[in-house]
C-alpha cells in the first residue's frame, strides 16, 4: 500500500506502458517537427548565418544538451527547473547549479492535460500538465526542484498540480510593483529562494560566488543586446533565427551561448558589411507580443509571418519566451551581498513587463516597452497574440491597441489554440495584415 | 410536427451564372486583367479592361481548387471573344487563392473585397461585411479601397453562406428566398443561442418539433447570425459607409436585421438580376483591378 504523502492529488497514475508508448509517439512526431522547423527556417533564408548551427543543435530536447545536463548530474550537480522568466538565474549559477526553462511548447501534450484540468485553461498549462504526465519534458524530467512563480491563475495551479512528481518552490511575486512593500516582499522571496537552491546543492553562495554569476549573466545580456541592436537595421537575420537563438539561453550553457551568440553577431557585423541581407530590406516589419511562443510546435506565427506572401519579419517580440528574457542586466552599486540581492530583486521585478501587474497607472511599463520597441525596431505594425485562456495577455489588449493607435501602427489581435489545425485560417489573417502593411504594391 | 423529410428538390442550390458587357470592346493595347475568387462555397471571376469590367461568372467551388477555377475561368471566357492568352495578368483571391493555376499572384480576399467595394459603391464606403461561404470578415478601408484594419471571425461556419445552404435544406425554403421567408413574421423572436453549424441544425430540429413554424426558426436563426455579424462590425469599429458583401450580401433577412441593429443604412445592393454589378463578385472584381495595379506597375520597372 502506498504511504499518505506519496498518494497524487492530481495526476493519474497511468499504466507504464501508456506513459511509454504516448512518450515514443509524441518524442518522435516533435522529432519532425524540430526538423521541419529547422529546415524552414533554412529556405526562407538560403544564406542562413552558419553561426545559426549551434543553435539548431541546442534546440533539439533530446541531444547533445540532454546528454551534457545527465551527465553533469551523475557528477553531482544539482539542475533546478523554472517555469517563468521571474526565475532569479543568478542565485542557481552562484550554487553551481544548472537553471533550465521547462514550460512546455508541445501540441500534443495539451491534450492530455485535458485529462486533468478542463480545455479552457491555458493551453501552455495544459501542455506542461500533459508533458509531466508522460515524462516527455527532458529539462523538467532532469530538474531536481522547480521554481514556480504564481503570475496567473494557471501558473499558480500548475504548481500544485506539478508537486505530484516535483519538488516545487514556489514564489509570489507581488502583482503592483511601485510600492515600498513590493520590493520588500520579493526581496524576502529572493532570499528564501536562495536558502532553498543553497539546501538542495549543498553549496554556499557566497558573496564572490554571486558576483561572478552576475558577471555571466550581464555579459550574456550584452551579447542577446548586441544581436537585439542588428535587428534594428536592415534585416541581417530573420526573426525566428534572432527568436531561436534568445529562447536558447534559457536551456544552454549561458557561458557557451554567450560566445555562440558573439560570434553569430560578428557573423552578422560581415554579412551587413557586404550588403547581404536575410530578406529584402522593404520586406513589412513585425513585432509579436502576447503569450510566449515555445520551441518546438508552437513556432507557428513566426513561421507564417516570414513564410507569408507577402513576406514578412519579424523584426522583435515583447515575449517572455525570447527577447523579454535577457534584456535586463542585473545593476550592482557594491558588490555586498546585500547590495546583490537588491539588484537581482530589482531586477527581475521592476523591469518585468509581464500582464499580471497593475499599478495605478495600470500596466505603464509594458506598454511603454512595447511602444519603445517598435520605435527602436521600426516596425510597421504589431500582431498581438493570444492563446485561448491566457487572460492576462487578452485583457490587456484593448490598453496596448489605444497606445499603438495613438502612434499609428496597425495591431492585430490573434487569437489561436495549441493546435495545427488553425494554421490555414491564420495564413489568411496574417497574409492580410502584411497587404495591409506592405508599401510595396500598390493597391 | 414530424422531421422534415429528404427530398429531391436541392433547396439549398443558388443560381450559377455569367455576365458579359456585349458592348464593350477591345483591342490588343488594353489591359485585360482577371480575378479569380475560389471560395469554400462559390468560386467567382471577373474580367476587366483597363480596369472596367467586361464578364464575370459565378459557380460552385468543387471538391478541388485547381478545377474549380479553371471551371470558372472558361464559364466566364465563354461567349466573349477573349482567350486566356489574351490576359496580361491574374491574381487569384478566396480561400482557395494558393491554388489558382492561371494566377500570376496571389492576394487574400481582405484586400480585394475592399477594392472590390470601392468599385462597385466608389470612394465613401469605410466599412465592408463580406460575409462567405465559411467565415465573416469586417474589413475598414480609406477612400481607395486600401485595407486599414479588419477582424475575422473564428472558425465556426454558422451565419455563413455554408450555414444558409444547410438552413435552406433542412426548412425546404429555396436559398433566394430564404431573407424574404426569414422577414415575414411581425415580431421578431429571441435568437437562437447556439453559434455552431452542427448544434444549430439540431436546435433548429428541436424547434421544429417543439412547434415553431419554419418562419420563425429561420428568423431566430438568421437573427442570430446578424447579431454575431453586427458584433463583429462594432468590434472592427463603424464607419460610414457601410456595405455587404460575399455571397449573404444577397440575404435581405441578414442585411436589414444588421441595419437595425446598428441603426444605419448600408449603401444599397446594385440589382444583379438586371445586369448590374453583384457584391458577391466583389472578391473577384477586386482582385482584377489589383492585378491590373501590379501589371502595370510591372511594365514601368
Ligand atoms: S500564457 Fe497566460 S495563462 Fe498561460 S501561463 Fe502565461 S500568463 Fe498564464
Amino acid at each position: 500500500m502506498k504511504s499518505q504523502s506519496a498518494e497524487k492529488k492530481y495526476l493519474p497514475d497511468m499504466p507504464q506502458k501508456e506513459v511509454e508508448e504516448l512518450n515514443a509517439s509524441v518524442k518522435a512526431a516533435s522529432e519532425r517537427i524540430m526538423a521541419d522547423n529547422i529546415e524552414r527556417m533554412k529556405k526562407t533564408d538560403p544564406n542562413r548565418p552558419a553561426a545559426m548551427q549551434y543553435f539548431d543543435e541546442v534546440s533539439n530536447f533530446f541531444g547533445m544538451r540532454q546528454k551534457e545536463i545527465q551527465e553533469a548530474k551523475a557528477q553531482g550537480r544539482k539542475v533546478i527547473g523554472y517555469l517563468c522568466v521571474f526565475a532569479p538565474i543568478e542565485l542557481i549559477l552562484a550554487a553551481d547549479a544548472i537553471p533550465v526553462r521547462v514550460n512546455s511548447g508541445w501540441y500534443d501534450t495539451s491534450k492530455l492535460g485535458d485529462r486533468i484540468v478542463p480545455v479552457e485553461v491555458c493551453p501552455v498549462i495544459r501542455s506542461t500538465i500533459g508533458a509531466k504526465m508522460i515524462d516527455l519534458s527532458p529539462y523538467l524530467e532532469l530538474s531536481d526542484a522547480v521554481i514556480s512563480t504564481l503570475t496567473c491563475d494557471g501558473q499558480t495551479k500548475l504548481s500544485e498540480i506539478l508537486s505530484d512528481a516535483k519538488q516545487m518552490w514556489i514564489m509570489t511575486p507581488p502583482r503592483v510593483k511601485d510600492s515600498a512593500q513590493s520590493l520588500h516582499l520579493w526581496k524576502e522571496e529572493i532570499k528564501a529562494i536562495k536558502t532553498q537552491i543553497e539546501k538542495l546543492t549543498g553549496n554556499k553562495i557566497t558573496p564572490k560566488k554571486l558576483k561572478e554569476a552576475i558577471e555571466t549573466m550581464q555579459k550574456a545580456t550584452k551579447a542577446f543586446r548586441r544581436l537585439q541592436d542588428l535587428r534594428k537595421g536592415n534585416p541581417v537575420i530573420m526573426g525566428r533565427d534572432a527568436m531561436l537563438v534568445n529562447q536558447m539561453s534559457m536551456w544552454d550553457d549561458i557561458k557557451r551561448w554567450t560566445k555562440k551568440t558573439e560570434a553569430l553577431c560578428d557573423e552578422l557585423e560581415k554579412r551587413a558589411e557586404k550588403n547581404e541581407w536575410a530578406c529584402p530590406p522593404d520586406t513589412p516589419r513585425v513585432i509579436v507580443t502576447g503569450t510566449p511562443m515555445f520551441w518546438p510546435d508552437n513556432w507557428k506565427l513566426p513561421t507564417l509571418i516570414e513564410e507569408a506572401t507577402p513576406q514578412g519579419i519579424l523584426v522583435g517580440d515583447e515575449l517572455c519566451s525570447s527577447d523579454r528574457v535577457l534584456y535586463d542586466p542585473v545593476g550592482i552599486d557594491e558588490w555586498t551581498m546585500d547590495d546583490m540581492i537588491n539588484g537581482i530583486a530589482e531586477r527581475y521585478l521592476m523591469a518585468s513587463t509581464c500582464p499580471c501587474f497593475t499599478s495605478k497607472d495600470g500596466n505603464e511599463d509594458r506598454v511603454n516597452w512595447l511602444l519603445n520597441k517598435v520605435k527602436d525596431t521600426k516596425a510597421q505594425g504589431v500582431i498581438y497574440y493570444v492563446i485561448r485562456g491566457c487572460m492576462l495577455y487578452a485583457m490587456e489588449y484593448s490598453r496596448v491597441k489605444k497606445a499603438l493607435d495613438k502612434v499609428d501602427i496597425p495591431v492585430y489581435y490573434l487569437d489561436t489554440e495549441y493546435t495545427r489545425e488553425d494554421v490555414g485560417q491564420m495564413k489568411t489573417r496574417v497574409e492580410a495584415f502584411l497587404e495591409m502593411l506592405s508599401a510595396r504594391v500598390d493597391f | 410536427m414530424t422531421e422534415p423529410t429528404k427530398d429531391t428538390k436541392e433547396f439549398w442550390r443558388w443560381e450559377e451564372y455569367r455576365r458579359v458587357c456585349s458592348d464593350k470592346s477591345w483591342d490588343h493595347k488594353d489591359v485585360i486583367t482577371a480575378g479569380v475568387d475560389v471560395g469554400s462555397v462559390g468560386s467567382k471571376a471577373a474580367i476587366m479592361i483597363d480596369g472596367q469590367i467586361y464578364a464575370w461568372a459565378v459557380t460552385r467551388t468543387g471538391s478541388n481548387s485547381p478545377d474549380s477555377a479553371k471551371k470558372v475561368m472558361n464559364m466566364v471566357l465563354k461567349d466573349t471573344d477573349l482567350t486566356q492568352n489574351d490576359i496580361k495578368y491574374t491574381v487569384g483571391t478566396g480561400y482557395g487563392r494558393v491554388n489558382v493555376p492561371m494566377a500570376n499572384k496571389a492576394i487574400t480576399e481582405i484586400a480585394c473585397h475592399a477594392k472590390g467595394a470601392n468599385y462597385i459603391w466608389g470612394p465613401s464606403v469605410r466599412t465592408i461585411l463580406d460575409v462567405g461561404g465559411q467565415d465573416i470578415k469586417a474589413i475598414h478601408c480609406d477612400q481607395t479601397g486600401r485595407v486599414t484594419s479588419f477582424l475575422m471571425n473564428d472558425k465556426c461556419a454558422a451565419g455563413t453562406g455554408r450555414g444558409m445552404e444547410v438552413f435552406a435544406d433542412l426548412l425546404k425554403i429555396p436559398i433566394e428566398e430564404i431573407g424574404k421567408v426569414s422577414l415575414s413574421l411581425d415580431e421578431e423572436p429571441e435568437p437562437v443561442s447556439c453559434t455552431c453549424v452542427a448544434y444549430a441544425k439540431t436546435e433548429a430540429v428541436g424547434l421544429l418539433r417543439k412547434g415553431w413554424s419554419r418562419e420563425k426558426v429561420l428568423a431566430a436563426y438568421t437573427r442570430a447570425m446578424a447579431v454575431r455579424m453586427a458584433n463583429l462590425i462594432s468590434r472592427v469599429g463603424l464607419e460610414k459607409e457601410l456595405v455587404v458583401t460575399g455571397g449573404q450580401s444577397k440575404n435581405m433577412g441578414i442585411v436589414s436585421r444588421i441595419e437595425n441593429i446598428l441603426g444605419v443604412k448600408t449603401l444599397p445592393s446594385p440589382n444583379w438580376r438586371e445586369g448590374e454589378l453583384d457584391p458577391m463578385l466583389a472578391g473577384a472584381m477586386g482582385a482584377a483591378l489589383l492585378g491590373k495595379a501590379l501589371y502595370v506597375k510591372a511594365q514601368g520597372n
